[in-house]
């Protein structure tokens, strides 16, 4: 058995490595990667399948990110990836566990980033389903895994090369010097998926900033709730750092076929709070 | 670790230091790795398989290959092209790499033995088409304002990039920006007359150079030949502007920056026509509420399936357009606070 304690220490010193120079930081990962794989090699963890995407990390992810219940590779956590990622500041991430049944929970971890946890989304009346942006260090498994309510961790994956893309560097997000007086300007569409459910796609505006780059100290959007009219959750989202600049999230909310409004509230880490309500148009008549 | 900054300075420095200490650190495992793989692979003779093309009177075309950047081409996926003068060789676009412009400069003195080489030109920025710029002599290089400003603010990054992509064909490259500042609307290159014209819309800043006595028109990146466009310094609707202010010129040929020459116009007509499917077919999906990911997956239509790399490129495109796309498609909400 890997002792928590070590896998803590393991995540403690990853957490360091971010203030190394990089080539400290890059010698230090080889290493730190070796000595971790003959900790782990040396385990015996009966419940934890092997990783189809041989992730070095991915005891540790288990371990750290998916407790209380088996763990199972499922082809019905299905991620969508870009192969490759043409831009690693916003890599497009999409989870479609809708055929999964009476899920709780839903939690996207990069394992090789220097921050691995990217979000958890509770699905209380929305189908799960969740398309978001992530930053990306370097090339990295992707691991989703879907907790449903015996527990049982479902998990679905996908690699993403940060090499870049061809022709280029990625095109760059813009740049606002005024950035502090649109904090939290949110667009929004909603549309209808099928009857009952609806499609809403949010974004806000957030730096989104991880604490880790030099000078600039941890700031970001933690948390989202939608809510019903009646105030009944639709769905949480607890956010952490390597969520992408200026949030751009898709949900599916299950809200019946008539016109309604959802309650969207935010925060961040400063405690700002954004709220603002999302009009739902009915389903049109056959 | 500055990489996670949201900054727009600090995150490119910090990709070319990423890049860099990765160069130390495979150069630090390759030397201290005696294995047959790393062996091989520093053992592999890279060598650019150049080949000059006559594509009009004294005029050459040096075609790339129709895939991606990779370890196997090097690289050489782009059109370059040179022409012999009264007086020597105008040459038009440098390609990939230092590697790439050694072999150039090998097959033009092989071609038009003992001719000078008095004019290099930059159509645009991207790195394929001017990482060679460094076997030529800075002052006969030559670009609109905007493209060295490009080359400039960008091509550290690209040397990266493109180091992690092609590995060490790129060795020894560095980005090298054209001394000479253009904004006539001709010169005269040892005894010929070009024609310049500066567009934009691939890039912000496109250069289209025309040989005047021969009437072929050297489109850059605003022309694709059965290759997917690739967009991600593109803005489509300048980018149809400038391939409708190209069809308006007399010309006799086209050669694209990527494809076969082309005698009938149809590079712009595909340009065209698959940047407005691109467009339509992306507004569309933005308007749908489709995640990028959702949007990847969408059909490409027959007439484009034919094209090289058109599902990769479509990808690519989807992550470039989606953000511009999204903030003008998706209304801004009150928000309380
Ligand atoms: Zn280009």
């Amino acid at each position: 058995m890997v002792h928590s304690k070590q896998v803590r220490f393991f995540n403690t010193l990853i957490r360091r490595m971010a203030y190394m120079t990089n080539t400290a930081k890059k010698l230090a990962l080889v290493g730190l990667l070796l000595a971790y794989a003959t900790l782990t090699s040396t385990a015996t963890h009966a419940s934890i399948p092997a990783d189809p995407f041989g992730s070095v990390m991915w005891k540790t992810m288990v371990e750290t990110y998916f407790t209380g219940g088996d763990v199972v590779f499922d082809e019905r956590v299905v991620v969508s990836a870009p192969k490759s990622a043409e831009n690693q500041m916003h890599v497009p991430i999409t989870v479609d566990a809708t055929r999964l049944k009476n899920v709780k929970q839903i939690v996207a971890v990069a394992d090789l980033n220097p921050i691995q946890h990217v979000l958890t989304v509770r699905p209380e009346q929305a189908l799960s389903f969740i398309g978001f942006r992530l930053k990306l260090q370097q090339s990295s498994p992707i691991h989703v895994g879907v907790q449903t309510e015996d527990g049982t961790w479902h998990i679905g994956g996908a690699l993403v090369d940060a090499a870049g893309g061809g022709c280029t560097a990625p095109a760059h997000a813009h740049s606002i010097s005024n950035w502090m007086q649109t904090l939290g300007e949110t667009r929004a569409l909603v549309r209808r998926d099928s009857k009952g459910d609806a499609r809403m796609t949010i974004r806000m505006r957030h730096p989104m900033d991880t604490g880790l780059a030099s000078g600039i100290p941890v700031f970001y959007m933690n948390k989202m709730v939608v809510k019903d009219e009646a105030g009944g959750v639709v769905a949480e989202l607890d956010l952490y750092e390597p969520v992408s600049e200026n949030p751009t999230l898709t949900l599916k909310p299950s809200v019946g076929s008539a016109s309604s409004v959802l309650k969207v509230s935010t925060r961040d880490t400063e405690g700002n709070e954004f709220a603002f309500p999302l009009s739902v148009p009915a389903v049109l008549a056959q | 670790m500055t990489f996670f900054s949201q900054k727009l300075k600090s995150q490119k420095a910090s990709t070319r230091i990423d890049s860099q200490s990765r160069r130390q650190l495979l150069k630090l495992l390759s030397a201290g790795c005696g294995c047959c793989i790393c062996g091989s692979v520093s053992a592999r003779l890279l060598k650019y398989p150049l080949h000059a093309t006559e594509i009009g009177s004294k005029t050459w075309a040096v075609h790339g290959e129709s895939s991606h950047f990779n370890l196997d081409n090097g690289g050489n996926i782009v059109n370059v092209a040179f022409i012999e003068v009264p007086d020597g060789v105008v040459v038009i676009d440098t390609g990939p790499s230092k590697r790439y412009g050694e072999a150039l400069l090998a097959l033009i003195e092989k071609t038009v033995p003992g001719k000078p080489i008095l004019r290099v030109y930059n159509t645009h920025h991207h790195p394929d088409h001017c990482f060679g710029n460094q076997v030529f002599d800075p002052a006969i290089i030559a670009a609109p304002q905007g493209v060295i400003d490009n080359i400039n603010t960008e091509g550290n990054a690209f040397a990266d990039n493109m180091y992690r992509l092609v590995g060490d064909w790129m060795r020894g490259t560095a980005p090298v920006a054209p001394a000479v500042v253009l904004d006539a609307s001709t010169e005269e290159i040892g005894g010929r007359q070009f024609s310049l014209f500066y567009l934009s819309g691939h890039t912000s800043a496109d250069f289209v150079v025309r040989d005047d006595s021969t009437g072929v028109l050297f489109s850059g990146d605003l022309a694709f030949l059965y290759r997917a466009p690739t967009t991600p310094h593109a803005d489509i609707a300048t980018w149809q502007g400038a391939i409708d202010s190209l069809g308006a010129l007399d010309h006799e040929l086209i050669l694209p920056g990527h494809g076969p020459s082309d005698k009938r116009d149809e590079s712009l007509a595909q340009t065209s026509d698959y940047l407005a499917w691109l467009e339509d077919t992306l507004i569309g999906a933005v308007d749908s509420g489709l995640t990028m990911n959702e949007a990847m997956q969408l059909p490409i239509p027959d007439g484009f399936a034919s094209l090289n790399v058109v599902r990769e490129e479509f990808e690519r495109s989807v992550v470039h357009l989606y953000p511009d796309l999204e903030d003008q498609l998706m209304p801004i909400i009150d928000v309380t606070r």
